[in-house]
């Protein structure tokens, strides 16, 4: 049908890039349009795709809100809270692997793994599927439109490992990742723009599964990050965990072991504890209800506020330490913080709320949906990047120092925490043995003294330097931290100019070959999904074409010339051949769309004419 | 430490800074890997305007960040990150006097920090007493906190002293490879010695509100 104002949307795919917030407990998608950021969300649908994937028993898994549905009636296979385990091994997820409904294994490169139905599900893969159904809420609020290009947000306290993971996972859900910026920094963007601010902030940033707080200054579109703290294991869930420590306790006198250590049960338990905390939020005191008819028990045990706040005392403190340290890095005083702004769902509970305004000493902002900003910072951050406007400059830090372990197991620092990036340091390195062609290094992330208390990023080997006496080679090894907080390492030995080689060993990652061979067994089925939607989407388009078609030919139909007329005809026989019997593939829906488009052009200038131009600017004939 | 004096590949029009054009925008590579101060379009000095030097960053980000050359291809994208590492760094180097300091004393042809590790013999006595208050601070599971606050005041003192001394050595700038740079970096050194400190006192005065400690 033809549009009398060129729809932006119409060929705009590949100027469009999605902001995604990858939540521990939602996710959601927003897109920049007309001037400001906005939440994509299909017609009567929040667009909030909660964090959750059911296996059924055959077939596909279900993502979001119906696996959320599904995990009330069979927890055990339901996961959620996948983002904890994203970059670790199975030896520091123990705490969160307890509310897990099933086995988890270990691949060879370190990587968790979920055994779920007889199949081995990586963090990463599971975290694409997630991704995956954003995406396809987010082009469906998008009229069908496939967007690739992607901003994707990661809790800015997120390591390494941690980031490439999340990189990885958009790379298995067939997304394009402009950059992976931090959540805090995301919000603050969206709150930047939106209230025009200046000044200093900070952003207190607590979600379903990480802390962060994030200091910066705020001054005519430039966003310079000044310092972060955080923490990737502090959020909602532990808040749920200590409820259900007081259930397990309690109920340890009315079910048998067996049961308390199971792993369905446990997943029931958590999901009581969050209903219960939040109705806390709102609510002096709440019950937390448990029912179990296959064991005959029905439970109930009664919070007050006052009780369950106690309880959460020692979490909370751990993000107002969170908060002195990132005030110490940034050499500034808590007098000097203007603004305080509350990111994050946990930020609803009304103790974090008083505990952050009584430490700031100032009521925080609280203007922008928790549940939303960072989504739609992440937009601000892709319509930058899509050469939309220099008006907003984003300065961020790298939130962990990176290292190299020297003799004797101490951390010789590269890169100091808080260091704006991108950053690059470069170091000499040169052999102790006769002919020695390589050279062995192990990068660290962390603030510890010793390598063994930080985290392994990897072993880099350093091979292919010319056979020389011991202490002749130079080979200088660079450590470049690029704009998405994300290190490579290049080597060159400088008597001979040669590119040295640098082979990494991923800790806790995932190899090329691994994302590659994942992404052909996801990618492909989305492949199919998406065009079997957009086909439909088509058809519908078409139905809607053909009547508005011919309600225009018989309003203005004598108004045409012959020879439009009967051009509007033709395509209106292809048109209605498209709606019916089996749906036809998308790429010939595609043309007869377009040529409907075309030829009824002249129709709707001519309805143009005969009506108010001011009523209609903007309408297409379907809207008349 | 002399300016590489060139011109846009692109418009033609001098370069104000060598990695960017100020008047088209384009990304320069420059030949060899320039000094910080070169990169702002600054002549070397220990003494520096910290407004100004923000103003120069800020101006060339605008022209750098990679964030502006999302849609470029890769080789512009690799440059843009590596043009703003550089700018970073150089930002880094000119707003903090001990790094300037000792980026200027090895441009001049001094020590390095490697090559002459003694301070000032006078500090050393001192050194000893500090360490031993942070090693009993440490030692002690409860914080005096009016003992570390006194501590910090002493150190803090003493580097304002230490970083008045550097400006006396290097301001104007001593001569290349003249003695004056082995006492700028004796002084230097106590510099380094005094913030590690610094940090460790304030680890400790953190440790004292820490709910983990």
């Amino acid at each position: 049908m033809g549009f009398i104002e060129l729809n932006v949307l119409n060929n705009a795919a590949q100027n469009i890039a999605l902001g995604i917030d990858l939540g521990t407990t939602n996710s959601l998608g927003a897109m920049w349009k007309d001037g400001r950021p906005i939440v994509l969300h299909p017609e009567g649908d929040s667009g909030y795709v909660p964090s959750a994937i059911h296996f059924p028993e055959k077939g596909m898994p279900a993502v979001g809100r119906r696996a959320r549905e599904l995990a009330l009636v069979d927890p055990a296979h339901t996961l959620m809270s996948i983002k904890r385990f994203m970059g670790r091994g199975l030896a520091e997820t123990r705490e969160d692997a307890a509310s897990v409904p099933c086995a988890l294994s270990e691949n060879e490169n370190g990587v968790v793994q979920f055994e779920m139905r007889g199949r081995k599900f990586t963090p990463q893969e599971l975290s694409a599927l997630i991704l995956m159904k954003v995406h396809d809420q987010a082009c469906k609020a998008l009229g069908g439109i496939e967007v690739t290009k992607v901003v994707i947000t990661v809790p800015a306290y997120f390591d390494e490992a941690q980031r490439q993971a999340t990189r990885d996972a958009a790379r298995i859900a067939g997304l394009d990742v402009l950059r992976i910026i931090n959540e805090p920094t995301a919000a603050s963007l969206a709150y930047g723009l939106d209230q025009r601010k200046q000044g200093t902030v900070a952003v207190f940033d607590l979600g379903g599964g990480t802390f962060d707080v994030s200091i910066l200054s705020i001054e005519d579109g430039v966003f310079q990050v000044l310092a972060t703290h955080g923490d990737t294991h502090l959020g909602g869930d532990d808040f749920d965990r200590m409820l259900v420590e007081v259930a397990r306790r309690e109920l340890s006198a009315l079910l048998a072991p067996s049961v308390l250590e199971d792993r369905a049960f446990l997943q029931s338990l958590r999901l009581a504890a969050e209903k219960c905390k939040i109705e806390l939020s709102s609510a002096p005191e709440a019950y937390m209800h448990l029912a179990m008819p296959e064991s005959g028990v029905q439970w109930r045990r009664n919070f007050t506020r006052a009780e369950a706040e106690a309880l959460w005392a020692p979490l909370i403190e751990r993000t107002i330490h969170s908060c002195q340290r990132a005030l110490a890095d940034a050499k500034l005083k808590v007098a000097q913080i203007d603004e305080v702004v509350l990111v994050g769902g946990s930020t609803r509970i009304p103790a974090v709320r008083e505990r952050v305004e009584r430490f700031f000493n100032r009521k925080p902002h609280v203007e922008l949906n928790p549940d939303e900003v960072v989504a739609l910072g992440a937009a601000v951050q892709a319509h930058v990047l899509m050469g939309g406007t220099r008006e907003v400059l984003l300065m961020d830090v790298t939130p962990l120092s990176l290292g190299l372990e020297t003799m004797g197991g101490a951390v010789a620092k590269i890169i100091n925490r808080n260091s704006t990036i991108p950053c690059q340091a470069t170091e000499g390195f040169t052999t102790y043995a006769d002919s020695q062609t390589g050279i062995e290094f192990h990068i660290v992330q962390g603030e510890r003294e010793l390598a063994k208390d930080c985290r392994t990023l990897g072993r880099f080997k350093l091979s292919g330097i010319p056979p020389m006496p011991a202490g002749m080679p130079k080979v200088a090894v660079r450590f470049h931290i690029d704009a998405n907080g994300m290190l490579t390492v290049t080597a060159k030995e400088e008597s001979t100019g040669k590119s040295a080689r640098i082979e990494v060993q991923p800790m806790n990652g995932l190899t090329d070959e691994q994302v590659e061979g994942m992404l052909n067994a996801a990618y492909r089925h989305a492949r199919d999904d998406f065009d079997a939607r957009r086909a439909a989407d088509l058809r519908t388009e078409i139905g809607v074409m053909v009547r508005a078609t011919e309600r225009g030919l018989t309003h203005a139909g004598a108004g045409l010339d012959r020879e439009t007329g009967l051009d509007i005809e033709e395509a209106l026989v292809k048109g209605r051949a498209a709606l019916q019997g089996p749906l036809p593939d998308t790429s010939s829906l595609q043309r007869v769309r377009d040529e409907l488009e075309r030829a009824t052009l002249p129709l709707a200038a001519l309805l143009m004419d005969s009506v108010a131009k001011s009523a209609l600017s903007g309408k297409k004939l379907s809207e008349v | 430490m002399n300016q590489a004096a060139t011109s846009c590949a692109s418009c033609g029009a001098a370069l104000e800074f060598p990695l960017a054009c100020s008047a088209c925008g384009t990304l320069a590579a420059p030949e060899r890997e320039p000094g910080p101060f070169e990169v702002l379009g600054l002549a070397p000095q220990y003494f520096v305007d910290a407004a100004d030097v923000k103003k120069r960053a800020l101006r060339l980000g605008r022209l750098l960040h990679p964030d502006y050359f999302g849609a470029a291809d890769e080789a512009t994208r690799a440059l843009a990150e590596r043009n703003t590492a550089r700018l970073n760094r150089a930002r880094d180097v000119l707003l903090d006097a001990s790094a300037r300091g000792d980026w200027l004393v090895r441009a001049l042809g001094g020590p390095s920090e490697n090559e002459q590790r003694e301070m000032p013999k006078a500090f050393l006595l001192e050194v000893l007493e500090w360490n031993q208050q942070l090693e009993e601070a440490r030692a002690n599971a409860a914080r005096d906190h009016a003992r570390l606050e006194a501590l910090r005041n002493d150190l803090e003192a003493q580097r304002a002293a230490a970083l008045a001394a550097l400006a006396r050595v290097l301001e104007p700038l001593p001569q290349p490879a003249s003695p004056a740079l082995r006492e700028a970096r004796a002084q230097l050194n106590v510099l380094r010695y005094l913030d590690n400190a610094l940090a460790q006192v304030e680890a400790l005065e953190l440790d004292t509100h820490s709910p983990r400690a």
